[in-house]
């Protein structure tokens, strides 16, 4: 829709106004949070909305030590790179051997993948905890790090297959011609050629990782992720807004940067998930 | 996990290939490539489907051994007032997705019209949409609880403060509210998408035959996008019966009372705090049958467009 009449235009320009509002109002309560952050308990109180007079970081400082975040941040750095690697290798081999290998059966593999999407954690809320007990996987990170792979996986097991079938294949039968076997034909020529699907799905699956709540409440107990300690956070400290808030811009200050920085694959990643890849 | 794929691109792709032989026994060797992927997803999806519906039919209160009561679980479920007010409560959230389908639809077609600042708009409306629930949900409790900001600025601004969390009336609206703020930049992403499909050529000549803008948004836009509108609908669904409950959790913990229970937070109180792993165990199931009722009211969808194109 590349011409547009100026009378269109000015009306365009007048919708923009309403339109930045919105805008302003989605990037607004990150905002808050951060400038609740830096101003001290007293200075909250005082002033909710302006800007901090004399910022600090005593809060930042207090929530890392005393509230366990240190701790949270680790725990949560470690499941969602031990999750993201293993989805990673796990999806493709999987879109590997369904869509250029293939063999019988494999049509049914697929859809059997699938359906699990219509399986999500709530719904086998009771017999998952159940297996997660009798695997001894309860309050174990590699527990945690498999029930999100295999919770986030049909996606990305989606996304592998339709992938490399479209890859021409001439880039890998020369290999299986020369006598390669098949998991040096993975390693050297289907992981790297599958680079730009793998970085989609790598991203996208750090932010369902590290965003989760409901499978990690499960899972990990004594143990917690960020997302549970801030949780927490939020029912302890319902007077120290400025310790909570800063609680809150150091668990979301990875996704807000991995965002600003991947922007375009998050986007594209998701309009693939919406109109066929 | 916003984006649920058919089978069909694969199978589409696929249909091109002939099937090879390749080493000694490649079949054997493909199904073990394929194996992480399935044994994960029987182990921890469709064993325990099967699982927690025996439980369904069980009085299991998570220490004793499970007893055999046939459908009592079910029975209780239809006399249940907190289940039946979460039912309720989801109803009133299905009521309001116009709401979701047409915000997002008229700014993607505004920011494909040529909005001065449409890229930006694009980026920033999709921003909360990759904050975890629980940071949107921290964030906003300390925005709208009683004591909080936002009614700090009605009174400045001379109206008289709502307890919009803690008032059975508001409450629910909050969160629908809180959940449509955070989210409608996914749907937005999605009706761009489709817009970029829209052949130009038939605008053009729209616009040659004297067309309004809005005209050409009605009979042309709109209806060339519906496959796209039917898929956001459904997703969006799928999203309000499942993607509920991190900022149910934070925000309301599901109350005042149930007003902002729905039926995946009341499955998480009758496991946990009630004790009643079998009676959660059949409103699981309660979810699972609208899941799949969903999903085959999706693959209709997709099947019928894959037969238009």
């Amino acid at each position: 829709m590349s011409a547009v009449a100026p009378r269109e235009r000015r009306i365009l320009w007048v919708i923009a106004i309403p339109m930045a509002l919105l805008a302003l109002s989605a990037v607004y309560p990150v905002f808050f949070a951060l400038n609740a952050a830096l101003k001290s308990r007293k200075e909250f109180v005082l002033n909710r909305f302006g800007l901090a007079s004399s910022p600090t970081f005593d809060n930042f400082v207090q929530a890392w030590t005393r509230s366990r975040l240190s701790d949270y941040f680790v725990n949560s750095v470690t499941v969602t790179v031990g999750a993201v690697l293993l989805l990673i290798i796990v999806a493709s081999l999987a879109g590997y051997a369904l869509a250029v290998l293939r063999f019988r059966g494999s049509k049914l593999v697929f859809t059997i993948i699938l359906v699990s999407l219509m399986i999500p954690v709530q719904v086998v809320l009771v017999p998952f905890y159940r297996t997660m007990i009798a695997l001894d996987l309860v309050n174990s990170r590699i527990g945690l790090i498999l029930a999100y792979t295999a919770f986030f996986l049909p996606f990305s097991v989606y996304l592998m297959t339709a992938f490399y079938a479209r890859l021409p294949r001439e880039l890998y039968e020369a290999a299986q011609i020369d006598g390669a076997s098949l998991l040096q034909v993975w390693w050297h020529i289907m992981l790297p050629m599958g680079k730009p699907a793998l970085i989609t799905l790598g991203i996208l699956n750090t932010l369902y990782c590290w965003n989760d709540v409901l499978i990690s409440l499960l899972v990990l107990q004594d143990n917690r992720t960020l997302m549970v300690g801030i949780a927490a956070l939020r029912g302890e400290y319902t007077t120290n807004v400025p310790l909570l808030a800063a609680g809150i811009v150091l668990a979301a200050a990875p996704i807000v940067i991995i965002y600003v920085v991947f922007q375009r694959q998050i986007v594209s990643g998701i309009a693939v998930g919406a109109v066929k890849g | 996990m916003t984006a649920t794929p058919t089978s069909k691109d694969a199978s589409d792709a696929r249909s091109g290939q002939r099937k090879r032989r390749v080493g000694a026994n490649p079949e054997r060797l493909a199904l073990f490539f394929v194996l992480p992927a399935l044994a994960l997803v029987t182990i921890f999806r469709i064993v325990p489907l099967i699982w927690g519906l025996g439980y369904s039919f069980t009085d299991y209160n998570g220490i004793a051994e499970p007893n055999f009561i046939g459908l009592a679980n079910y029975a209780e479920l239809a006399r249940d007032p907190a289940f039946l007010d979460s039912l309720v409560n989801m109803l009133i959230l299905i009521a309001t997705l116009p709401i979701w389908i047409a915000l997002p639809l008229v700014l993607a077609i505004l920011i494909h019209q040529g909005v001065p600042g449409g890229k930006l708009f694009r980026a920033v409306y999709f921003f909360p949409a990759v904050l975890s629930s629980v940071i949107v949900g921290a964030i906003f409790n300390v925005l709208l609880r009683y004591d909080g900001s936002f009614n700090a600025m009605l009174k400045a601004l001379g109206f008289s403060a709502v307890d919009w969390l803690g008032n059975s009336s508001t409450a629910l609206f909050s969160l629908i509210a809180v959940q449509l703020w955070a989210t409608f930049g996914m749907s937005l992403l999605i009706f761009l998408a489709g817009l970029s499909t829209v052949p130009s050529d038939m605008l053009e000549a729209a616009k040659l035959d004297g067309a309004k803008l809005l005209q050409t948004w009605w009979y042309i836009v709109i209806p060339s996008l519906k496959p796209i509108i039917e898929f956001a609908a459904v997703v969006t669904t799928i999203g309000m019966l499942t993607s509920m409950f991190g900022l149910i959790y934070v925000l309301t913990a599901g109350g005042p009372g149930t007003s902002t229970t729905l039926p995946e937070f009341l499955i998480w109180l009758e496991q946990g705090k009630m004790n009643r792993p079998g009676y959660a165990s059949a409103i699981s199931m309660v979810l699972f049958l609208m899941m799949a009722g969903l999903a085959a009211i999706q693959i209709r969808i997709m099947s019928k467009n894959a037969n238009l194109s």
